[in-house]
């Protein structure tokens, strides 16, 4: 075998994708050319570093819940539920399938407010709590102001929103903060504050109630996400996260004030 | 579209979304754009799903992916100057994304910068080879070339890579 002959197959023997009887050839011209030995080990080497220093990424949480959102999305156009979209300045265009049930679902909401002026159903306030939830995972909606500081986030509410929300700073237990944005539910606009908890999204969603009673924590699920709902101190909270459901308790008991 | 196509797509070919999003991330750098070539990929694959009968989940994904990532890049390239500052503010801000392990370590910089800086067709070749594992028969069936440019391309590649290191550690020693 000559060094040009054994060169040309040294690729394929690192990566092991040379035919049995080729290995012996060139292992046995390796073993007598240091010269295609040295090429031999600087491949491995490369490959090596490569292997154990270029990154692997995972794909986020938040990207898999799109995903599964829109999987599950065309099932669910005959009955379709409310579900508010930004159109943003690129029409995304993974969004196209969406926009139809959208379109529907703005009318049917619509409907809907017109039929119960004072407050819709909680099944449907859900579906919009939760369809602000899965909004806000798409790129660029999760936050209207981004920051770890809730010296930033909680003033940032004022004049936007009708009431104060408490932004506890939880980080040293495990949920930081991310930030806070301004969603529209149930004909309020309505306070987010954005934890995180590892890779998952944790909205937590305060407006002020008309109904004064206190209710006790309301646990339901939905299409993956764990949602709790609590009537406080006249303010309505919702958390949603594909967290589970444990983590999401022991959050709950950490942001919602005793009562 | 039945509950049990929608399950045997999150069984079949959603497991590979790590593997889809790692070659996104290295074609087209930004995370966001990633992403969203991803998501279009799943969902465009979603629909072709009935095209695909038994076989490798993972290089059916990969060569979608793929795909979306190119006409990604062609479409949105005009788009890149209007990026909103506020996606860039929470990029930085979310802690989702502060412990990505790429930014700590040189080494982890100097390997990443090198295949960064190879042209897209070896850089691809590269991921698909060392990062996702395929074999030369799958690689060959993702990028849609033969087998012998598949192992042109990545003895190139590793040329170029091998030298641009040895430089940098020559230079740090």
């Amino acid at each position: 075998m000559t060094c040009a002959d054994c060169q040309k197959s040294l690729g394929a023997l690192v990566d092991e994708e040379l035919p049995a009887g080729e290995v012996a050839r060139v292992e046995e011209h390796l073993a007598n050319c240091p010269e295609c030995a040295a090429a031999h080990q600087r491949l491995l080497d490369t490959s090596a570093q490569l292997k154990g220093d270029l990154m692997r990424y995972k794909a986020p949480d938040v990207l898999k819940a799109r995903i599964r959102a829109t999987l599950t999305e065309p099932a669910r156009e005959e009955k379709p539920r409310p579900m508010v979209l930004h159109a943003t300045g690129s029409t995304r265009r993974w969004m196209r399938p969406l926009a139809a049930a959208a379109a529907i679902a703005i009318v049917s909401s619509g409907l809907t407010f017109a039929a119960m002026r004072d407050r819709a159903p909680a099944s449907a306030v859900q579906n919009e709590v939760l369809a602000s939830h899965i909004r806000s995972l798409m790129p660029g909606h999760l936050t209207d102001v981004a920051s770890n500081d809730q010296h930033n986030v909680k003033p940032w509410f004022n004049g936007r929103v009708n009431l104060s929300p408490d932004v506890p700073r939880l980080d040293s237990l495990g949920f930081p903060l991310v930030g806070g944005r301004v969603d529209y539910i149930d004909g309020h606009n309505v306070a987010t504050i954005v934890y995180t908890r590892r890779q998952h999204v944790i909205n937590v969603f305060v407006w002020p109630s008309t109904d004064r009673s206190d209710t006790p924590p309301e646990v339901s699920s939905s299409n993956g996400y764990n949602l709790i709902h609590v009537r406080r101190g006249g303010e309505e909270i919702w958390l949603v996260s594909d967290l589970n459901l444990a983590e999401l308790r022991t959050f709950s008991a950490l942001v919602i004030p005793r009562g | 579209m039945a509950e049990d196509t929608v399950e045997r797509f999150e069984r079949q070919v959603l497991p590979y979304l790590d593997d889809a999003y790692t070659l996104a991330r290295y074609l087209l750098h930004d995370e966001h754009d990633a992403q969203d070539a991803v998501q279009d990929a799943a969902l465009k694959a979603f629909r072709h799903f009935g095209s695909f009968r038994q076989g490798d989940g993972r290089a059916w994904l990969l060569t979608i992916v793929r795909n979306s990532c190119y006409d990604w890049h062609k479409s949105h390239k005009m788009d890149r100057a209007t990026v909103s500052l506020g996606d860039d503010a929470e990029a930085v801000a979310d802690p989702r994304y502060v412990d990505d392990p790429a930014v700590q370590g040189s080494d982890r910089e100097r390997v990443r910068a090198a295949v960064d800086a190879l042209p897209a067709e070896l850089r691809e070749v590269i991921v698909l080879r060392e990062l996702n594992d395929l074999s030369y028969r799958e690689i060959a069936a993702v990028v849609g070339v033969p087998i012998g440019t598949v192992m042109s391309r990545l003895s190139r590649a590793r040329e170029r890579l091998a030298a641009a290191l040895g430089d940098d550690s020559r230079r740090a020693g």
